[in-house]
């Protein structure tokens, strides 16, 4: 592996989802450029836009003095992503199981559900503004 | 009809389908529109069978499903049947890991949407009455 296939980022965006969603496509076009073949992107594509969303929307409520902190480390066989809004945070424990049959219809606690599931690891900090997900993967041989 | 920008409406018989335009659908301005479009095809279809073909759908996000689940709602509290078909492999799985596809009819194909449709017309008694 040399320099050309790890990719970092830290940025810092505003809360607008226009803005979120031409960062999401960033992302995966670089990961695409690295060497992420499509079939596992789809899970990383999932589970980033569900990340960066929620900063935008649930975080930081779209206010335009409210910024979102964003960081990738990523290699070909490594996907890291942090995602830190301004907001006060929440607790991901009290989030509904949207897999629990009095839950199924709500509109909530999907987006959690699709990161640990593509995910290997999605991480919230004490405050619960800032997550953090990993993911690993098999090199191509 | 024309009026819809983010879905193809056309009809088979009593069904209406339904083509999403969008093969990303995660914009965020686009789902919004997605959503009222569906909610007017819910108004106009009261009662009615909807058939939604999502073969050329390759990601959608949790705000999509929302749409979704809130058409689906509206459709059966009428008395309604929607049904989603054609869905490609990993659209398929997000379905699967939120369990949306015990809520959902979803089925292989339009043409096994079809008949669907039709053994639920010759069905003496509608499911849930």
């Amino acid at each position: 592996m040399n320099h050309h296939d790890s990719w970092f980022l830290n940025r810092t965006i505003a809360s607008e989802l226009c803005v979120g969603n031409q960062m999401i496509l960033h992302i995966v076009e670089n990961l695409e450029r690295i060497g992420w073949p499509e079939q596992e992107l789809f899970g990383v594509h999932m589970a980033l836009e569900e990340a960066i969303m929620n900063a935008i929307k649930h975080g930081n409520r779209e206010c335009p003095d409210k910024m979102v902190q964003i960081v990738v480390e990523a290699t070909p066989t490594s996907f890291l992503l942090r995602v830190t809004d301004e907001g006060t945070g929440f607790d991901p424990a009290r989030v509904p199981d949207c897999t629990a049959d009095e839950n199924l219809e709500l509109c909530c606690g999907r987006g959690l559900a699709l990161m640990r599931h593509y995910m290997d690891e999605v991480r919230y900090n004490e405050a619960g503004n800032s997550v953090e997900i990993h993911k690993s993967r098999r090199p191509t041989t | 009809m024309s009026d819809y920008q983010c879905i193809n409406l056309s009809s088979n018989h009593d069904v209406a389908v339904v083509r999403l335009v969008d093969d990303r659908v995660m914009d965020a301005g686009r789902i919004a529109m997605l959503g009222e479009e569906l909610l007017s095809l819910a108004s106009t279809h009261s009662g009615g069978k909807v058939l939604i073909n999502l073969e050329n759908v390759r990601f959608l996000s949790s705000s999509a499903l929302n749409k979704l689940i809130v058409l689906e709602k509206r459709l059966s509290g009428n008395g309604g049947y929607l049904k989603l078909a054609n869905l490609r492999h990993e659209v398929a799985e997000v379905f699967h890991i939120t369990q949306l596809d015990t809520v959902f009819d979803i089925r292989s194909t339009e043409k096994q949407a079809f008949k669907a449709f039709d053994d639920e017309d010759e069905a003496p008694v509608r499911p849930g009455s």
